[in-house]
């Protein structure tokens, strides 16, 4: 055989490999992504029955920020649950975890990858929310700033459920384990984001002050619980 | 259940293993209780024992996946509770599940490997590993369409990728076709050069034919470590029943 040089990779180097293994797997098989677009389409069927029967002069911009979120929580729940399938099957991710490296980059991995398949979503999902729910009613015109809770909120869900996807992976009925702890942890975030989405749909006096102390509330939790996971990710996977 | 029976190499050379007390629980059941042995290099293990003896956890403690709760254990100088990471970079473990991503293709498995590890020359690296398992031809193919004797012949590739000092092989040939089998009866006699190998085996007498040294396990003890060449095997195999019974031969 020729003779073999190895050079230990940097932290960055192998983040790179790690995520973009992860994507080319999932836009090879287009599993979780495919059943989160079918899932966000479902659950906009499901609203359309719902506020059907709504009563006249019922103001679909007061509720928009929180029906937004439900949408983006559910959807992101069953790619969450779906994101250590591929690992699983062959004991793929005992394979990394023999590998020299820090494993908290197992985490960032995820969790960027879970992120950038959940903004997919949205960007798919989310236009025709505005299409089916929102043309008929007038959205304030700061509505575009609805982008900044959305990039805020989905970062704080894609990396906290990646270390509680992580932490199930594992569990007899962890879809609905992991239902079950994300809610309740990511409660915080999602008061602060569904406010501050509210308020940029509706518009308002108070604008810029409910918009700049909710996204600095959501901000605020994705530091401190991104830096918990990360720091939390090699206890969780090595046991 | 059994004494220990040990007998100690007579020239004492540099070691691949040195496990000292070593314990793992599982809350209150002890999966392995004070085991000690010491391996040289350039061995080939054969650890034999039932279903639930210890094996694999024996296995995972050495081979970092696993923490030990108790004693002290170097793996190639290594202690795995202190350099766990520097140990990695030198060791491979081939275990009956692949440890591939079946979505991916051969290739495209063994690069990403290759590539964690910072090989230069990735893809040199990996056409010289795919000649090795023969399946050069089916690179492009995803792992998901191969049979289990092709499938493992990748996980083999995958674990030779850094060419690690130590090789763990957690029952290998299980499941594989008499052709796998062949190939891989091939590789290990190859790689027995210069490398350190254990395996774990359920069939005695292929086990005892690749091995310099022996490791019977019974419920998480060592029942034997010897040199192979202190018995035949045919005491083997009778040391074996009597002592550990006869539901594993």
């Amino acid at each position: 055989m020729a003779e073999l040089t190895i050079v230990r990779p940097s932290a960055f180097k192998q983040f790179r490999v790690l995520l973009g293994k992860e994507l080319r797997q999932e836009f090879r098989t287009r599993e979780m992504l495919t059943s989160m677009g079918i899932y966000a389409l479902l659950v906009l069927v499901i609203f359309g029955a719902a506020l059907s029967q709504a009563a006249q002069g019922f103001d679909i911009l007061q509720v928009s920020g929180g029906l937004i979120w439900a949408l983006i929580v559910f959807t992101s729940l069953l790619g969450l649950n779906r994101s250590f399938s591929s690992e699983k099957e062959e004991a793929a991710l005992e394979g990394i975890l023999l590998m020299p490296m820090d494993r908290s980059l197992i985490f960032l991995s995820k969790a960027t990858s879970n992120l950038i398949f959940l903004l997919l979503v949205e960007l798919i999902s989310l236009p025709l929310f505005y299409f089916f729910f929102l043309t008929i009613s007038s959205p304030a015109p700061s509505f575009w700033m609805a982008s900044l809770p959305l990039l805020v909120g989905s970062i704080g869900i894609a990396g906290v459920g990646t270390l509680l996807a992580t932490i199930t992976s594992n569990a007899r009925g962890k879809d609905v384990l992991l239902a079950l702890l994300f809610i309740p942890i990511i409660y915080p975030l999602l008061h602060a984001v569904v406010a501050a989405t509210t308020v940029v749909v509706v518009g308002g006096d108070n604008l810029v002050g409910t918009f700049a102390t909710s996204l600095a509330l959501a901000g605020g939790y994705d530091v401190v619980m991104l830096a918990l996971s990360w720091f939390l990710y090699e206890f969780v996977i090595s046991n | 259940m059994t004494d220990t029976v040990a007998i100690a190499p007579d020239i004492h050379l540099a070691l691949a293993i040195q496990a000292e007390g070593l314990g793992k629980s599982f809350g209150s059941r002890k999966a392995l209780d004070n085991v000690s042995f010491e391996l040289p290099e350039q061995a080939f293990l054969s650890i034999f024992g039932h279903n639930g003896a210890g094996k694999t956890t024996l296995l995972r403690v050495l081979s970092t996946l696993a923490r030990p709760s108790a004693g002290k254990v170097e793996v190639l100088g290594l202690d795995v509770r202190e350099k766990p990471e520097e140990l990695r970079s030198r060791i491979g473990l081939i275990s009956h599940r692949s440890m591939l991503y079946p979505d991916l293709t051969a290739e495209e498995n063994l690069l990403f490997t290759a590539r964690m590890y910072g090989v230069q020359n990735p893809k040199a690296r990996v056409s010289e590993l795919l000649e090795l398992v023969e399946l050069t031809a089916r690179r492009h193919d995803p792992v998901r369409g191969f049979s289990r004797g092709m499938t493992q012949r990748i996980a083999i590739a995958r674990a030779l990728v850094p060419d690690p000092a130590l090789l763990f092989l957690d029952e290998p040939y299980s499941g594989l076709d008499p052709h796998a089998v062949e190939i891989l009866d091939r590789l290990l006699e190859r790689l027995r050069f210069g490398k350190n190998l254990v395996m774990i085996s359920h069939d005695l007498n292929h086990g005892f034919a690749l091995a310099t040294h022996l490791l019977v396990l019974a419920q998480g003890k060592v029942a034997l470590f010897t040199e192979r060449d202190e018995l035949d095997v045919r005491s083997f195999r009778e040391f074996y029943r009597n002592s550990v019974g006869a539901g594993g031969i």
